[in-house]
C-alpha cells in the first residue's frame, strides 16, 4: 500500500519536473524584450505587466548604463493613479533618456525595504518609491546606499538627506481651483465633495482647498462634504458608498460633485454621470482618461502632475543637478475635454487669475496643517 | 528508501506503521501543494514566463541565503500563531474567523505598552508588552465564546462582525489617542516602540519564530496531555456526550475561544515587537485570515501548522525576488496559495488522485453543531 502511494507521488513529481524542464528551455531561447516600450503613456491600462521581461541584472552595475527602478506602494502598477503616473514618468525616462527601467509591485507593506533592496543590490542608479508609506524605508535605504539617488513620491522630507528628493504637491491648491470652478458652475448654490478618509492628510488638503476655493467665489455657498466613515482598508475602495453619498448630496440640491478618494470617489463621479445636467470633478490625474463612465458630467479634474515631476527628477539625477529635500511638483486643473464649449470664457479667465494668484502667493488656500 | 525487505521484517512493524501514519496525514497536503505548483506552472507559461526561472527565483528569495531564510522565518512567525489559534478552536468544534481582529488588538496593545512605558529593562519590558498583547487577544476572543455560550449566537457570525469592530477601533486609536505626533508624520500610526520592547534576532533567526514554535509545543501538550485538553477535544467531537459525561461545556467553549484569541493576540504582539516596530493600519491585513489556510493545510494539528506556515511564509518572502528576476506578477503566489487551499479543502479530488479512502476521524470537522445550541 505504502509502496504504491509513494510511487504515484514520485510519478507526479516526475511529471512536474518534465513540464518544468520543457517550458524552461523554451522560454530561455526568447530574446529579452525592451521593457521600456511595453506600455505607452497614453494607454490607461497595461494589459500584461506580467509578461514584461526584467532588465538584465548585470547591466545595471556598469557605470554607463543608467538604470531606474520603481517600487510601488501596496497595489498595482496600472492603478490609474499614483503608481501608474509615477511609472509613466519613469517610462518617459526610458524613451527620452535611454534609461533601463523596471518596477516591483509591493504585495505586503512589510516588504518595502526588501523591494528597494533588490534594486539597490543590483546596481540601479535611481530608485523611485511611490507613496508616503515608503518614506521610512526610503530614508533607511538612502543611508545604506549613498551612491544611489532616491525619489520619494508624496514623501515629505523633514530634514534633507543628501541623496533623497521628496516629490510633493500642494493638494490644497488643486482643491482650491476645483472649488472655484464648482462654485462658478453651480446654479443651485449647493456643491458637494465625496472624500476618502480624513486619515490621509492629502485628502484633507483637497477638501479644505475645495471648500475655501468655493467660498472665495461665493461666500454664501452651501457645502456638503462627506468623508468615508470606514478605515484605511475600505475608504478608497468603496464605490457603492461613493455613489450613494453622491446621490444623497444631489437630492439635497448639489449640482456639482467633487469625488476625491480613489475608487470611492470614482463611484461618486459615475453616480453623478447618471443624472442630467450635473457636473462632477475628478482628482489626482485627468480622470477623463481613467473613468470613461463619468464623461457625461466630468468637467475637469484636480490634478497632481506626478508624471512630469518624476521625469524631471530622474533627468536631474542623470545630469547631476539632483535636488535634495522637498521638490514641489505642479498641480492644476485637467483639460475640460467635451465641456470646453460649455465653460464660459469668463470662468476660464477667472481660473487662470486664481491659478496665478495661488502661484505668486497673493491668494492663500487657508489650509494650514501645522496649525 | 523503502525496500521490501524492511517491510517484511517483523521487528520493523511498529516503525513502519508510524511511518504509514505520518504518510497518511501528510499525503493530502503534500499532493495539494504539488498540484497547486503544477497548475501554477501552467499559469506561468500562459502569462509568458518560465516556471523554472520563476520557481528558482521564488526559492532564491526564500531560502537562497541566510538573509532569505531569516525573511521566511519572519513571514512564517505570525502565520504560525494565527494558524495555531484557528487550529486550536477547531479542536473544540469552533470556527474562529476572528483571529484577524484578535491579532490586531494584540498588535496595537503591544505597541502601546512598547512606546508608552519608559525606563524598564528589556528583560521586563518586552515580555510585558507580549503578555499585554496576548491578554488583549484573549479578552477579545472570549467575547464570541461567551456570546456562543449565553446567547447561542454562532461564533462564525460574531467573529466576522468583531473583526470589523477591531479594524475600526484600532484605526481610531492609531489616528487618535495613540497617534505618532512626530513632526512630519502625516499618517495614522503609533509611535515607534522603545528598543527595550523590541524582540531581537539571533543571527538571522527572529526570536519571535522560536516563540511561535514553543507555542505550538505548548498547544500540543495542552490538547493531548492535560484534562482541559481532553475536555476541549471531547466537546469538539460531541458536545452532548461531553455534557453527559459531566464536563463543563459552556466554560470549555469560552476558555477555548479565549485561548485561541490569546494565540492570535500573541502573534500580533510578536509582529509589532519583532518586525514592524509600531502599529500601523494596513500592516497586518490578512495575517489572521491566512491562519485559516494554515490551520487547514496543517490538518489542524499544532505540528502541522509549522510546516504549513513555513511554506506560505516562503512564498511571501520569495515573491518579490520572483517578480524582479522572472518578471512574474506578484499575484501568482496568491493564486498558488489559493490553489493549495482549494486542493486541501477539496479532499476528495486529492484522495481520488492518490487513491486513498477517507478514514473516520481523519477529516477536519467544521463546527459540527450549526444551529443546535
Amino acid at each position: 500500500m505504502l509502496f504504491k502511494r509513494l510511487s504515484i507521488l514520485v510519478a507526479i513529481l516526475l511529471l512536474f519536473s518534465l513540464v518544468l524542464a520543457a517550458c524552461g528551455s523554451n522560454a530561455g531561447n526568447e530574446p529579452a524584450a525592451n521593457s521600456g516600450e511595453e506600455m505607452t503613456a497614453e494607454e490607461p491600462a497595461a494589459e500584461e505587466p506580467a509578461a514584461e521581461e526584467p532588465a538584465a541584472e548585470s547591466d545595471c552595475s556598469s557605470a554607463d548604463v543608467f538604470c531606474v527602478g520603481l517600487v510601488t506602494d501596496v497595489g498595482e502598477i496600472d492603478d490609474k493613479s499614483f503608481n501608474q503616473s509615477a511609472w509613466e514618468g519613469v517610462q518617459m525616462a526610458a524613451t527620452e533618456l535611454g534609461a533601463q527601467v523596471d518596477y516591483i509591485e509591493t504585495k505586503d507593506a512589510k516588504d518595502y525595504a526588501t523591494n528597494i533592496g533588490l534594486f539597490a543590490e543590483n546596481g540601479y542608479d535611481v530608485i523611485v518609491t511611490v507613496g508616503f508609506a515608503l518614506g521610512e524605508a526610503t530614508l533607511e535605504a538612502a543611508g545604506n546606499y549613498p551612491d544611489i539617488k532616491f525619489i520619494g513620491v508624496d514623501q515629505f522630507q523633514g530634514e534633507a538627506a543628501p541623496n533623497v528628493a521628496g516629490l510633493i504637491f500642494n493638494e490644497d491648491k488643486a482643491g482650491f481651483l476645483a472649488g472655484s470652478l464648482a462654485a462658478m458652475l453651480s446654479e443651485s448654490g449647493t456643491i458637494a465633495a465625496v472624500l476618502g478618509t480624513d486619515l490621509v492628510p492629502p485628502v484633507v488638503a483637497f477638501k479644505e482647498g475645495y471648500e475655501n476655493g468655493a467660498r472665495y467665489i461665493n461666500p454664501d455657498i452651501n457645502l456638503i462634504s462627506t468623508y468615508h466613515p470606514g478605515g484605511m482598508d475600505v475608504a478608497f475602495t468603496d464605490p457603492e458608498w461613493g455613489a450613494s453619498t453622491a446621490a444623497q448630496a444631489i437630492t439635497q440640491g448639489a449640482d456639482v460633485v467633487f469625488g476625491a478618494g480613489g475608487k470611492t470617489g470614482n463611484g461618486a463621479l459615475i453616480e453623478v454621470a447618471s443624472n442630467e445636467g450635473l457636473y462632477c470633478i475628478g482628482v489626482d490625474s485627468d480622470q477623463w482618461e481613467t473613468v470613461p463612465e463619468a464623461h457625461p458630467c466630468l468637467v475637469s479634474s484636480a490634478m497632481k502632475l506626478i508624471t512630469p515631476g518624476v521625469f524631471d527628477l530622474v533627468k536631474a539625477a542623470q545630469d547631476g543637478s539632483f535636488p535634495t529635500g522637498n521638490y514641489f511638483g505642479s498641480v492644476g486643473l485637467a483639460d475640460f475635454h467635451d465641456f470646453d464649449g460649455q465653460v464660459p470664457q469668463d470662468v476660464k479667465d477667472k481660473l487662470a487669475e486664481i491659478d496665478a494668484g495661488l502661484q505668486d502667493g497673493s491668494i492663500e488656500t487657508g489650509y494650514n496643517p501645522g496649525g | 528508501m523503502m525496500n521490501p525487505e524492511i517491510e517484511s521484517s517483523p521487528g520493523n512493524g511498529r516503525f513502519l506503521s508510524t511511518l504509514q501514519q505520518i504518510w497518511r496525514s501528510i499525503s493530502v497536503p503534500l499532493t495539494a501543494v504539488l498540484l497547486a505548483a503544477l497548475i501554477g506552472a501552467i499559469l506561468l507559461i500562459a502569462s509568458g514566463a518560465s516556471p523554472l526561472e520563476a520557481y528558482a527565483a521564488l526559492f532564491k528569495g526564500s531560502f537562497g541565503n541566510a538573509q532569505a531564510i531569516g525573511r521566511t522565518l519572519e513571514k512564517a512567525t505570525p502565520l504560525i500563531f494565527s494558524g495555531l489559534a484557528v487550529a486550536f478552536a477547531f479542536k473544540a468544534g469552533l470556527f474562529n474567523i476572528g483571529a484577524q481582529g484578535q491579532l490586531l488588538f494584540g498588535a496595537i496593545v503591544a505597541a502601546f505598552l512598547g512606546f508608552s512605558i519608559e525606563g524598564l529593562p528589556a528583560i521586563i519590558h518586552a515580555p510585558l508588552a507580549l503578555i499585554g498583547g496576548a491578554a488583549a487577544g484573549a479578552l477579545y476572543g472570549a467575547i464570541p465564546g461567551a456570546l456562543r455560550t449565553y446567547t447561542g449566537a454562532h461564533e462564525v457570525i460574531t467573529t466576522i462582525m468583531l473583526n470589523y469592530i477591531a479594524i475600526n477601533i484600532t484605526d481610531y486609536l492609531a489616528d487618535g489617542p495613540w497617534k505618532d505626533m512626530t513632526p512630519g508624520n502625516i499618517v495614522a500610526r503609533t509611535p515607534k516602540i522603545l528598543p527595550s520592547a523590541e524582540i531581537p534576532y539571533i543571527g538571522n533567526v527572529p526570536v519571535g519564530f522560536i516563540l511561535s514554535v514553543l507555542a505550538a509545543v505548548v498547544v500540543w501538550w495542552l490538547l493531548w496531555h492535560t484534562t482541559i485538553g481532553y475536555e476541549i477535544r471531547t466537546v469538539g467531537l460531541n458536545s452532548h456526550a461531553a455534557h453527559y459525561a459531566g464536563m463543563r461545556v459552556a466554560w470549555t467553549v469560552i476558555l477555548t475561544m479565549a485561548l485561541s484569541g490569546l494565540l492570535a493576540g500573541l502573534g500580533g504582539a510578536v509582529e509589532t515587537q519583532g518586525v514592524v516596530g509600531r502599529y500601523q493600519p494596513g500592516f497586518n491585513i490578512a495575517l489572521g485570515f491566512d491562519g485559516i489556510t494554515i490551520a487547514l493545510l496543517g490538518k489542524t494539528h499544532p505540528f502541522g501548522v509549522i510546516p504549513a506556515a513555513l511554506l506560505v511564509g516562503a512564498m511571501k518572502a520569495g515573491s518579490s525576488q520572483m517578480q524582479f528576476s522572472a518578471g512574474v506578477a506578484k499575484e501568482i503566489t496568491d493564486v498558488i496559495q489559493a490553489l493549495i487551499l482549494f486542493f486541501v479543502a477539496a479532499d476528495v479530488i486529492v484522495r481520488w488522485i492518490i487513491r486513498m479512502r477517507a478514514s473516520d476521524g481523519d477529516q477536519v470537522t467544521f463546527s459540527s453543531n450549526w444551529g443546535q445550541s
